[in-house]
């Protein structure tokens, strides 16, 4: 069992809150993402679940025992370090070994554990060298070893594919998917990669300036988000948001027009749509100017400008149209998302 | 080309020109020590310049069997290095704490020990007599050790205090949640990662050691504790006057290793001596 809760978590440097008002339950086997733009306290809340850093006020509560106090020693997470945090002294055999030998695991069992650990991240090979003598991403490889080696309470992950190229991330990715499901263990993971999120949570916590904007699962986060910020961080590209009025059901901005909204609502809103709900059509919600077209293979991204503002539409691959013309794209008034203008917050 | 060549060429000539004339200049005193040590007695007390000096081993006879150098080297050797081995063994778990821990009062002991090292020896040497005369240390390698260890104690815990503030918090953070202890943590990453720290430590404080003197005079009072600095002046007394020649050798032989020491780790030491003594 390894059930996880931060109640009311705060962390305060002086004036500033790096983490406020955290309350999370992380359940049993679960795979948790930790999701935010840099400097929003995603290290932060892993730390204060390792033991490293006390929380200035709130709870930590492993299986129902508050823990605030305890060392991190004694609360058997492995986690992998941002920085890597490999033993520069030690080879990369030796570093991942180091866990073993600490937490008394016998010594017979060490060679095959540290070796078969070594093959998940593919570094069979460079088990003799130092840090030192590794690539960033070898480094990074060494450093998700040395936790996948043994078998913890908890797993605390740290951006741990950061360093890596596509490929090798997304073989990792797997990897770590799989490890997890197989030794059925609660991870906590940072990520800035919204693939990554989406592929390997089971939920997804985001994040922003130290406090919770909406925990869901990657459906809930994507389809269901609760305010402007998160709608606008997940997705690639992000959530088109517009500022503008809604009256009797109908949404005016510049260029843009939208009738069947609900009526019951209006004022002062901004709505949100995804680039993949909006269609290019002869006629439709908006019509502007073509200012960037990328076509990617499996997909061409345009971007139209509308006074100021940047929408992104998702069109069919073999869309082509010249830059600086117009083009015209239609909604499904049905997929709009609404929110208050002054808070941000959904508008439902 | 040709001529960027040439300018080059001239312009490693001009540095080797200055570096060479620096070495030559930091070099002749001890050259001269040498020649002095290596030549007999009459010949250096000479007014008359000598353009062809004469080689003598006179001096090299003279403190190996007429004066128990022998022994001097000894007690020197052992006083030195057990002093540094003291050091270390008190200094390293104290920069740890220093470096590492925070505690009311942590800067206020840091900068203690530190200033231990300012305070004037002569204040101290009084009560230091009768502190060993009291504990039957007096004359013995072990009052040497515990001297010398005393005097540099501040310097190398700062000096590894120093390095270990470079170690990333991080590492600890890492060697901490992989289950190991303060202890394991200290002697496994910290001391490891620290090791040219710890060796600058001991040779600046090895070089203190061998040139101290007042305290090494006030306790030994017989061959029984007498290293070569105290040694050096024996030479300057008694019915036979001074006898620089043997002063010039002994003197020679005490800094050689200490020379080729320096040489071996200079790249250390000039670090250890500056952002050692300066940082934090
Ligand atoms: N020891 C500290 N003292 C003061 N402020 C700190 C300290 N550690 C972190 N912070 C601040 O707390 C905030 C959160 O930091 P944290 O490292 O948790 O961010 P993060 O979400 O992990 O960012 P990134 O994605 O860049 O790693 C940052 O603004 C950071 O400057
Ligand atoms: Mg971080």
């Amino acid at each position: 069992m390894a059930r996880i809760e931060l109640r009311n978590i705060q962390r305060k440097w002086g004036e500033f809150w790096g983490v406020r008002d955290v309350n999370l339950a992380i359940e049993d086997r679960e795979f948790l993402v930790l999701l935010g733009p840099s400097g929003c306290g995603k290290t932060t809340t892993m730390r204060m679940i390792a033991g490293l850093e006390e929380p200035t006020e709130g709870e930590i509560v492993m299986d129902g025992e508050v823990v605030n106090g305890v060392d991190a020693r004694d609360r058997d997470v492995a986690m992998v370090f941002q920085g890597y945090a490999l033993y520069p002294n030690m080879t990369v055999y030796e570093n991942i070994r180091f866990p073993l030998r600490m937490r008394r695991i016998p010594p017979s069992e060490h060679d095959a554990r540290v070796r078969r650990a070594a093959e998940m991240v593919e570094l069979s090979e460079f088990l003799d060298r130092k840090p030192a003598a590794l690539s960033g991403g070898q480094r990074q490889r060494a450093a998700l070893a040395r936790a996948i080696v043994r078998e913890p309470y908890v797993f605390l992950m740290d951006e741990p594919l950061s360093n890596l190229d596509a490929k090798l991330r997304q073989q990792m990715r797997v990897q770590i998917k799989y490890i997890q499901r197989k030794l059925q263990i609660t991870t906590v993971y940072v990520t800035h990669d919204q693939i990554e999120a989406m592929t390997l949570a089971d939920r997804i916590v985001v994040m922003k300036a130290g406090a919770i904007q909406q925990i869901g699962t990657p459906d809930q986060i994507y389809h269901d988000p609760a305010n402007t910020f998160v709608a606008g961080f997940i997705g690639s590209p992000p959530m088109n948001l517009v500022a503008g009025r809604l009256e009797g059901g109908t949404f005016s901005a510049e260029g843009i027009r939208v009738d069947g909204l609900p009526d019951r609502l209006g004022g002062d809103v901004v709505i949100g749509i995804r680039p993949e709900d909006c269609t290019v059509a002869d006629e439709g919600h908006l019509s502007a100017e073509v200012f960037g077209l990328e076509p990617t293979g499996d997909v061409t991204y345009l971007t139209l400008r509308a006074g100021d503002k940047l929408i992104e539409v998702k069109a069919d691959r073999s869309y082509r149209v010249p830059l600086g013309s117009g083009a015209t794209v239609a909604f499904d008034p049905a997929r709009i998302y609404l929110f208050d203008a002054a808070t941000g917050e959904r508008l439902r | 080309m040709g001529a960027r060549r040439g300018a080059r060429g001239e312009s490693r000539l001009i540095r080797y020109l200055i570096l060479g004339s620096w070495a030559l200049f930091c070099l002749a005193p001890v050259l001269w020590f040498l020649s002095i040590g290596l030549r007999p007695r009459v010949e250096i007390i000479s007014p008359q310049p000598i353009y062809v000096p004469h080689l003598s081993l006179e001096a090299w006879h003279m403190i190996w069997e007429d004066w128990p150098m022998a022994r001097y080297l000894r007690n020197s050797v052992l006083a030195i290095f057990g002093s540094v081995l003291i050091d270390l063994v008190l200094a390293i778990p104290a920069a740890y704490s220093l470096s590492r821990y925070r505690y009311r009062g942590r800067d206020d002991i840091g900068f203690y020990i530190l200033s231990t090292r300012m305070m004037a020896p002569a204040i101290v040497a009084v009560p230091i007599f009768f502190l060993f005369r009291s504990a039957g240390l007096l004359d013995t390698i072990w009052a040497l050790m515990i001297v010398y260890a005393a005097i540099n104690l501040s310097l190398v815990t700062w000096i590894i205090r120093s390095y270990m503030l470079d170690i990333p918090k991080e590492l600890e953070d890492a060697a901490r949640t992989d289950g190991a202890s303060d202890m394991r943590i200290l002697v496994e990453i910290i001391i490891p990662a620290i090791i040219p720290g710890i060796i600058t430590a001991s040779v600046i404080a090895m070089i203190f050691a061998i040139n101290e003197f007042l305290f090494t005079l006030l306790i030994a009072s017989t061959p029984n504790a007498y290293t070569l600095s105290v040694a050096l002046a024996n030479f300057t007394g008694g019915s036979d006057g001074l006898i620089y020649n043997a002063i010039a050798l002994v003197a020679f032989l005490a800094f050689v290793p200490v020379f080729l020491v320096v040489v071996a780790i200079q790249r250390h030491l000039s670090r250890g001596l500056t952002m050692g003594a300066v940082k934090g």
